[in-house]
């Protein structure tokens, strides 16, 4: 159990909160959005951590020699780390082409200023 | 033959595959895409709704291991899909809606371009809903709720030449992407301490070991299906969002959307934690719902445009469904379920005929409309049955779901002796009250009063539009009327599933799974209803509503119509008579404002509470944060 | 919006960097799509090398070339004939009376070999397909938005 991966990840994850609060331009707001998701991306792959284990890939000769439990790490978190870094990817994706089109109409990308609809 | 288990996998399959068919052969050629579209909705539907008889009326549970990955040795190792009665009700109400959104669309985005990406995402989204409803495995869950959160991004900013439809896709996807944030972090929180994401075995291995990381989990899903349902202080993007989506997607999002928030929290706080036995996690659900009520209300008080209007209303009834949820006892879940459903049932038919409006007349500010109802019979008609059943008027639907809600609190507060329930019951009948207030404003506003001159060649909406509209109404008349029907198929199954948790683990794991481990469940007396007679209602209200018409066709029609005689602004001339005669430059009494005493009495409340929602995406940011710490910071010291 | 000339300025070293690379990202993300299964990687890690590719060809060339090289039409298209198949593959085992996403191929090799894991190695490829053509319809996409006018510019002169 790495103790720095649960820190930094968590350092991640508040870094990124306060980027999407505090920061006025839209493109800032996006990269926050970009820095949480790797924070937690980061927190699942060390939840899966196993002392000395190796990659999760075995061939039948590995298995009949008899395995202690802590002969691979956990497959599991890496699969949904895939998935996740994958929808990561299209939301800032999307994001940013929101941000195209709403330079192009409202000649700006500072949030003051993008607020037609209020109260 | 395919037997009768596999269907809930080809139903969202189906839909899936029915997006990307009209993705490839549907862009140019009108009539395979909508054919593609019907085939998909109604095949949706009659898929869910045989399976009516073996889950609701005999009480099985179906249990599907994709792939044939059976658990070994106790651990389940595949993704599977469960479905019980609380499942089957929510996936009712997402099939109906995604049917009756369908046929309303053919014709009201015929004006649009780029339709065959409007029906990709629509199926998509419809898709990812059903997917959301039957699932049995937590990161199954999350990966539909972003299916969903994508889908409804691209669908709000899809006319994007409209006042404002960039910016609230853009606000909409930077709170959503926080709140699916949160639950992924609490999911990874939860698969460190069980091993296991399948949320039975979940379940089964949270019995009696609540762990500091845990709690800390429950807290961070928490505050992510919150988002999802837009419970206070994370509704700010979806007002906007129902505002500017095209008017059939804005009713597939009040209808459906958060409704899956609204079953991801039943699921997280009943079956997954086994929870809602603790009073002070009572006392925080219904504080979030009352809360959520009351803002919701008074800001559509103050509102010009009928949809963003609409939105709050939204709003604030699904305050009421977190309020009757949050209480614990079955006549709290039977009540939340059932205003859950009639929501759908009544607002879905209100945003069909804002849609209409908008569809002929061209605009929704509530200034530039009025006098609809000699032009669009029928649409009023709809809207007048919508509201009515909104502000609880009997004997529509509101007004049985509201009676119960009245009823739970109120044993609530006399069984556990807290006079807080109390309160809630009151704040709930000032609610209903202030609800009433607010659809009259709009009756006179867009249907009665002056016809304005651009309007004057208004015709009524094709046939198409107006057959989910007379369904609509013909589903809340009847299960207001007949509620006992209701009550006894489809609310009482649905409650006792999700108390009955040992019945859910064992099915799944395989039988003695819940007794191993130690799982009991929670003892609970069943519900009985206060009586009241829906038949007499209805033959009072058809008395008075023939008086009515009789008194106003054959007395005589006295009304003067108002002349512009100022050049300059005609819109002065209305108020020359209110200001003796001066014409002045600012005029605080517009057409739709009709209790500008009550808000000008009120007016540092709603001043704060106008200036609160300032448009900038920074700050709801920064309710939402907020509010997430408050809820981590509560669960850890009430729930430990 | 407007560019430094270094973007859109036809360059030796640029053109002569992108045409050593260009056919060795296109062969290196095929190879990791197609052993998938027995070797890390998989579908949307390599189809998101492939489609690197388009970005190789607008540093170099410009965004005229890229787009009259690459049909977009046909990315379109093959988009969701990816998921189509995956869908499809997937309801391939409620056929034989199995559950959803059976594996229903498993009789293939042995362990190590390219086609040996059943349903799951056709999956992979679908999904790699479907990730190629759309994140490469995607970067298009966004490039279009950027230097169309800047190129018009260029080649007046």
């Amino acid at each position: 159990m790495i103790i720095v991966n649960y820190v930094v990840a968590v350092l991640l994850l508040v870094l990124g909160l306060y980027a999407v609060c505090t920061q006025k331009n839209l493109i800032k707001v996006v990269l926050g959005l970009g820095i949480i998701d790797y924070g937690i991306n980061l927190l699942i792959v060390s939840v899966g951590f196993n002392d000395g284990g190796t990659a999760p890939i075995f061939t039948i000769s590995d298995l009949l020699n008899g395995i202690s439990s802590n002969f691979f790490v956990d497959p599991v978190p890496q699969a949904l780390t895939l998935t996740s870094i994958v929808i990561g990817a299209c939301v800032d994706a999307m994001a940013l082409a929101l941000v195209i089109m709403i330079y192009r109409k409202y000649k700006t990308v500072n949030a003051d200023e993008v607020r037609r609809i209020r109260g | 033959m395919i037997s009768v288990q596999h269907f809930p996998v080809i139903a969202v399959m189906g839909l899936f595959l029915c997006a990307f068919l009209v993705e490839i052969f549907g862009a140019k050629n009108k009539f395979i895409r909508n054919t593609i579209v019907l085939i998909a909705a109604a095949g949706a539907f009659a898929l869910i709704a045989s399976l009516i008889k073996p889950v609701l009326l005999n009480g099985e549970i179906i249990s599907y291991w994709m792939g044939n990955w059976e658990p070994v040795s106790g651990y389940a190792i595949g993704i599977g899909y469960e479905i019980d009665a609380l499942n089957m009700f929510f996936a009712l109400l997402v099939v109906t809606t995604i049917l009756l959104a369908a046929i309303y669309s053919i014709k009201y985005m015929a004006r649009d371009h780029h339709l065959g990406h409007y029906y990709t995402l629509f199926l998509m989204l419809s898709g990812s809903v059903l997917g959301l409803v039957l699932t049995g495995d937590i990161f199954n869950m999350f990966v539909m709720i972003e299916i969903m959160t994508f889908a409804s991004v691209a669908l709000t900013a899809f006319r994007n030449n409209k006042f404002g439809a960039l910016e609230a896709g853009f606000k909409y996807l930077i709170i959503g992407s926080i709140g699916s944030s949160m639950t992924l972090a609490g999911i990874a929180l939860l698969y460190a301490q069980c091993h296991t994401l399948n949320m039975a075995q979940i379940s089964a291995a949270l019995t009696n070991s609540l762990t500091p990381t845990t709690v800390l989990a429950f807290a961070l899903m928490f505050a992510g299906f919150g988002v999802k349902s837009y419970i206070v202080p994370f509704h700010a993007p979806a007002a906007e969002a129902y505002m500017t989506a095209p008017t059939s997607i804005s009713m597939v999002f009040s209808g459906m959307v958060n409704k899956a928030g609204v079953y991801g929290m039943i699921r997280l706080v009943y079956v997954i934690f086994r929870a809602m036995d603790l009073a002070p996690l009572q006392l925080i659900l219904a504080t979030f719902g009352t809360v959520t009520m009351f803002i919701g209300v008074t800001m559509a008080l103050a509102q010009h445009d009928f949809k963003r209007l609409l939105a709050f209303h939204s709003i604030s009834q699904i305050g009421y469904v977190i309020t009757a949820i949050g209480l614990g006892t079955v006549l709290g879940l039977e009540a939340g379920l059932f205003h859950a459903m009639n929501h759908t049932l009544f607002k879905g038919l209100l945003f069909l005929t804002a849609g209409a409006v908008l569809y002929a007349a061209g605009t929704t500010d509530l200034d530039k409309l009025g006098g609809l109802s000699k032009k669009m019979p029928k649409t009023t008609v709809c809207f007048l049955i919508g509201a009515f059943s909104i502000s609880g008027l009997p004997p529509f639907n509101g007004f049985a779901s509201k009676w119960m809600i009245y009823q739970a609190t109120y044993e609530k507060a006399a069984t556990t002796g807290n006079f807080a329930y109390a309160f809630v019951t009151i704040v709930a009948l000032v609610v209903s009250v202030m609800t009433l207030a607010s659809f009259i404003k709009v009756t006179q506003a867009v249907f009665f009063g002056q016809l304005p001159e651009n309007l004057k060649d208004v015709r009524e909406v094709p046939l198409l539009m107006r057959v989910p509209m007379w369904i609509m109404s013909v589903l809340c008349v009847l299960s207001g009327v007949f509620y006992n029907v209701v009550e006894k198929y489809l609310l009482t199954p649905a409650a006792n599933a999700a108390f009955n948790v040992t019945n859910y683990i064992d099915k799944m794991m395989g039988d003695g799974t819940a007794a191993a481990a130690g799982v009991t469940n929670i003892t609970v007396d069943g519900a009985t209803l206060s009586l009241w007679n829906p038949i007499l209602w209805l033959v009072l209200f058809a008395i008075v509503l023939i008086a009515v018409c009789i008194v106003v066709l054959t007395g005589e029609n006295t009304r003067g119509r108002v002349l512009a005689k100022t050049e300059n602004d005609s819109e002065d001339g209305k108020y020359a008579t209110f200001f003796g005669g001066e014409k002045s430059t600012h005029s605080h009494v517009a057409g739709s404002d009709l209790f500008w005493g009550f808000k000008h009495d009120f007016k540092g409340y709603f001043k704060f509470i106008q200036g609160m929602h300032s448009g900038v995406v920074s700050d709801y940011a920064l309710w939402a944060v907020v509010a997430t710490a408050l809820i981590v910071v509560l669960m850890f010291v009430f729930v430990h | 919006m407007k560019f430094k000339n270094g973007i859109t300025e036809k360059n030796v070293i640029m053109k002569c960097g992108a045409d050593m690379m260009l056919p060795f990202a296109v062969v290196f993300g095929i190879y990791i799509i197609l052993f998938g299964t027995v070797s890390p990687g998989g579908g949307f890690q390599g189809g998101v090398m492939v489609a690197a590719a388009a970005v190789l060809l607008y540093l170099a060339y410009g965004y005229n070339t890229a787009k009259n090289a690459i049909n977009t039409e046909v990315l379109r298209v093959g988009e969701a004939c990816g998921a189509t198949m995956y869908v499809i593959l997937g309801l391939c085992g409620l056929f034989v009376g199995a559950n959803f996403c059976r594996n229903i191929f498993f009789d293939n090799g042995a362990v190590g070999d390219l086609i040996s894991a059943g349903t799951i190695t056709f999956m992979g490829y679908s999904v790699g397909f479907k990730v190629l053509t759309g994140v490469g319809f995607l970067l298009l996409l966004m490039m279009s938005l950027l230097a169309p006018d800047s190129d018009e510019e260029e080649e007046e002169e």
